[in-house]
């Protein structure tokens, strides 16, 4: 009996509206159920900052709840349901995230309806804001103009963090992609409380709306979301979001920036640029072998053989098809791990690695994808991101095309990949 | 095997101690796929002075040994790293190493059986030379940069250095680059015989496992080795008063960073009811809807509410608040007041929420084989049992956390640490 397969025959999504799905997803392995709302829409220069100080005004306050402080108690009288608030870029795709957890009824010391309360909350505080004058309020709006200020001030506070960040703002000068998902300080100042609001009426028009649930739901857990208000509302969209162009450079861009700070960060950024059939999942072979955990060659290399670094390691951004190499290196060995990662590449080329290394990276890979309903989080993230994909592969069906990846496969990636950047972070 | 329960979350443990003195603990998850292991042992970065059970000598060790001990124990006498073994079945393997006790873990959905052999041949055979010892220290170097260059964690030393003179909770887990470069083989061993003994460890193990079936298939692992008891650790005797109130850093942040901090210096009595009532406490004074985080968040003081900790052992407890702000004494100064207000007036009905905001807090921790396990495990390490939370929070009345409000959060008990930036 294949107790997965029947798992995943339990996940739903439902069109409520064009361009506005719900999504089922029953479990029981949780003690939670988890509710989430995003809101998706292409990423530009003009509605980043105004995105990322939307996702913190909504929060602020409803036109039920009108103070932060109300949602607070609300939430912390349904046994401390926790709801958190993001932005997040997907390629070229801006999303405002909504998230509301609490206690699964089954585990509370006496009744209660969390569900439906907490789907109405979440809604509530996505869909119905607090309006005054025709506006938002002004005193929520101006606080979070500041904080949001001080939120970008404070991407130089975690070194290995902003060392990425200004690598792949550098690969994508110009690009939708290099945009800094919390927007611009000189942008910010000019957004007043009118702005953001016919900004919200025009966007919650537009954008593409998805709507999880997961946990153990009941059957009318469909018919609350359909029947809540805010979503009767709502018109029917359509919405296409098409990433631009690459541009992959001749010669790679050195950059290298000074900041007070004993361990200089070393960042990557590689263009993987073959068209073969099934691009991403052969990178993800790549990427593992050359980056992923302590058998890859960046581990063993940098690390277990030349004692330059204590992380070192590579990720892959699939939508980009972009790999960024990371270490945190002594200053002066610079020149010495940038030879050692280049040698890395060089042997991924020329196919120096074995079918033991590959059969070890697959493992990695599916070890991760069988985690995905483990986490409610994840679970709900990775079809988010099929949906935001357009595609609509189950885990076992991304599990066989993982098993799939030949040696050959990988080493004619391996020979499609370009450096793009080379950034430095130093004293 | 002993069972403990939790009715009100539906979930039981399994406790056994073996004849060599080790104990295993299993808690069966029937509804998930994922299978979490952690086997530890109560040698932290505080154990630098303790009797030798093989010859009754007293031994310092250079600071950083545990945590030198954990990066060293993947190392096998084949030339393979145990890391890289599990790695490549699939599981996800790693080692940490706190204040009183080292782990080694793995999760995993596959090949559970497989790693664990791997996890119990490791820890069993430890294999330092003077080849593989010096080698780490690059790498642990390496870490110990990281450390320096991380504001957070400079914040959390200065202010344990605030909160104690001699306790070695001050000690910082990795060592210093110095400390390292005095660690040899042989004191690897050393550490190695006296603590990695089966009657210092736990091994937790979470998941869908049947108990008598799994517990076997721990003994068929076990290496024999003589139980040789409790081992006689030396600390300092347990200190009263402050080493100093402030202490401050400047590095390269956008804006201050601040901890405020309280030592207890009660360590007995009831360890569980302590700490929940400490938990509503400190969501009463700085939660996301006390008083203060409105007042602060409304001038722009700060940006989230700050987070809380209580670190408690049985040598050392302390409550640690943590936030970022432009002011951090204006932070201060606001929750002295709050303090004073929640003494003369305590509501009842804010209390009553927040009781129920914690409840819900150790609900949300039975979501995950891994938060589980770990949890048993370091409560264990602290004579804890996990359920205990859950069971006995209704046991906490108003007049019990007004009595800690009173006894600890006391401006003689307050130390302050700030990293300003630069």
């Amino acid at each position: 009996m294949d107790k997965k397969g029947e798992k995943t025959m339990k996940n739903k999504t439902i069109e409520l509206k064009k361009g506005i799905k719900f999504h089922k997803i029953e479990t029981n392995k949780f003690k939670t159920n988890l509710f989430a709302i995003f809101f998706s829409l292409p990423l530009t220069r003009q509605t980043v900052t105004k995105n990322a100080l939307l996702a913190a005004v909504l929060r602020r306050g409803t036109a039920n709840m009108k103070t932060q402080e109300e949602i607070s108690k609300n939430l912390e009288e349904m046994y401390g349901s926790s709801f958190d608030c993001g932005i997040e870029k997907t390629g070229d795709i801006n999303t405002i995230k909504f998230y509301l957890e609490s206690i699964n009824d089954e585990f509370l010391p006496e009744k209660e309806e969390l569900l439906k309360k907490s789907l109405d909350i979440l809604l509530d505080i996505a869909f119905n804001p607090l309006i005054e004058n025709g506006e938002f309020k002004e005193e929520y709006v101006e606080q979070e103009k500041e904080n949001l200020k001080q939120i970008i001030e404070g991407k130089i506070d975690n070194k290995g963090a902003y060392a990425l960040e200004r690598c792949i703002e550098e690969m994508y000068k110009d690009k939708a992609y290099g945009l800094y998902k919390y927007g611009y300080i000189e942008d910010l100042s000019k957004i007043t409380p009118k702005d953001l609001y016919n900004y919200y009426k025009q966007a919650i028009n537009e954008c593409k709306i998805d709507i999880f649930a997961s946990g153990i739901l009941p059957q009318n857990t469909e018919n609350i979301v359909k029947e809540n208000e805010n979503i009767i509302k709502l018109q029917e969209r359509n919405i296409q979001i098409k990433d631009e162009e690459k541009q992959i450079p001749e010669k790679e861009n050195v950059v290298q920036e000074s900041m007070d700070i004993t361990q200089g960060k070393l960042v990557i950024g590689l263009d993987v640029t073959s068209n073969i059939e099934n691009l991403s999942y052969i990178t993800m072979c790549y990427n593992t072998i050359l980056g992923g955990g302590a058998n890859s060659k960046m581990f063993q290399n940098v690390r277990e053989k030349a004692s330059l670094a204590y992380t070192v390691g590579s990720n892959f951004l699939k939508r980009k098809q972009n790999i960024m190499i990371r270490a945190g290196i002594e200053i002066e060995n610079y020149e010495k791990a940038l030879e050692i990662i280049k040698e890395q590449l060089k042997d991924m080329e020329e196919g120096n690695f074995t079918e033991e290394d590959i059969e070890n990276a697959k493992n990695l890979i599916i070890a991760t994808i069988e985690n995905i309903p483990e986490e409610q989080d994840t679970e709900i993230s990775y079809y988010l991101g099929q949906e935001l994909a357009g595609t609509n592969i189950s885990v076992e069906e991304y599990k066989e095309k993982i098993q799939n990846v030949t040696k050959e496969q990988i080493v004619e990636v391996a020979k499609s990949v370009k450096m793009n950047t080379v950034y430095f972070l130093k004293n | 095997m002993k069972l403990i329960e939790s009715t009100k979350i539906k979930e039981k443990a399994y406790i056994e101690k073996l004849e060599n003195g080790l104990t295993v603990i299993i808690i069966p998850k029937e509804n998930t796929e994922k299978k979490y292991v952690i086997w530890g042992t109560h040698f932290g970065s505080i154990d630098n002075r303790f009797i030798e059970p093989k010859n009754k000598q007293e031994v310092f060790v250079p600071d950083g040994v545990a945590h030198f001990l954990e990066h060293k124990m993947f190392e096998q006498e084949n030339g393979r790293n145990s890391l890289d073994v599990l790695m490549s079945l699939g599981v996800d393997a790693n080692a940490y190493t706190t204040n009183n006790h080292t782990a080694y873990l793995f999760a995993t959905t596959n090949n559970f059986y497989e790693a664990l052999d791997e996890l119990m041949d490791y820890v069993q055979h430890p294999y330092f030379t003077d080849e593989n010892v010096e080698k780490e220290k690059g790498i642990i170097g390496q870490e110990i940069g990281m450390y320096d260059d991380d504001p957070g964690w400079q914040l959390y030393m200065n202010a344990l250095d605030c909160m104690y003179k001699e306790n070695a909770v001050k000690i910082d887990i990795a060592g210093t680059v110095e400390s390292i470069s005095k660690i040899d083989k042989d004191v690897l061993y050393k550490c190695y015989n006296t603590f990695y003994n089966p009657s210092n460890m736990v091994l937790v193990v979470c998941g869908n496992f049947k108990p008598e079936e799994i517990l076997q298939e721990i003994k068929n692992r076990i290496v024999e080795k003589a139980n040789q008891g409790e081992i006689q650790r030396i600390y300092p005797q347990s200190e009263k008063g402050l080493n100093k109130k402030y202490k401050e850093s400047s590095m390269q942040v956008s804006k201050p960073i601040f901890l405020i901090g309280f030592k207890d210096e009660n360590l007995e009595g009831k360890k569980v009811k302590r700490h929940i009532a400490i938990e509503i406490l400190m969501n009463m004074l700085v939660g996301k809807s006390s008083e203060l985080y409105k007042k602060m968040y409304k001038e722009g003081l700060l940006l989230s509410p700050m987070d809380m900790d209580y670190e408690f052992t049985d040598n050392y407890a302390h409550v640690m608040l943590t936030g970022q702000s432009k002011d951090p004494q204006k932070v201060k100064q606001e929750l002295l007041e709050q303090i004073q207000n929640l003494k003369e007036n305590m509501n009842e009905e804010y209390l009553n929420r927040m009781k129920k905001k914690v409840y819900g807090d150790y609900v949300v921790e039975y979501n995950d084989v891994s938060d589980i396990a770990r949890m048993f495990l370091s409560d264990y390490f602290k004579g804890i049992n996990s359920f205990d939370y859950i069971e006995e929070y209704n046991t906490v009345t108003s007049e019990y956390i007004k009595q800690i409000l009173n006894e600890l959060f006391d401006e003689k008990k307050l130390v302050m640490s700030v990293i300003k930036s630069k």
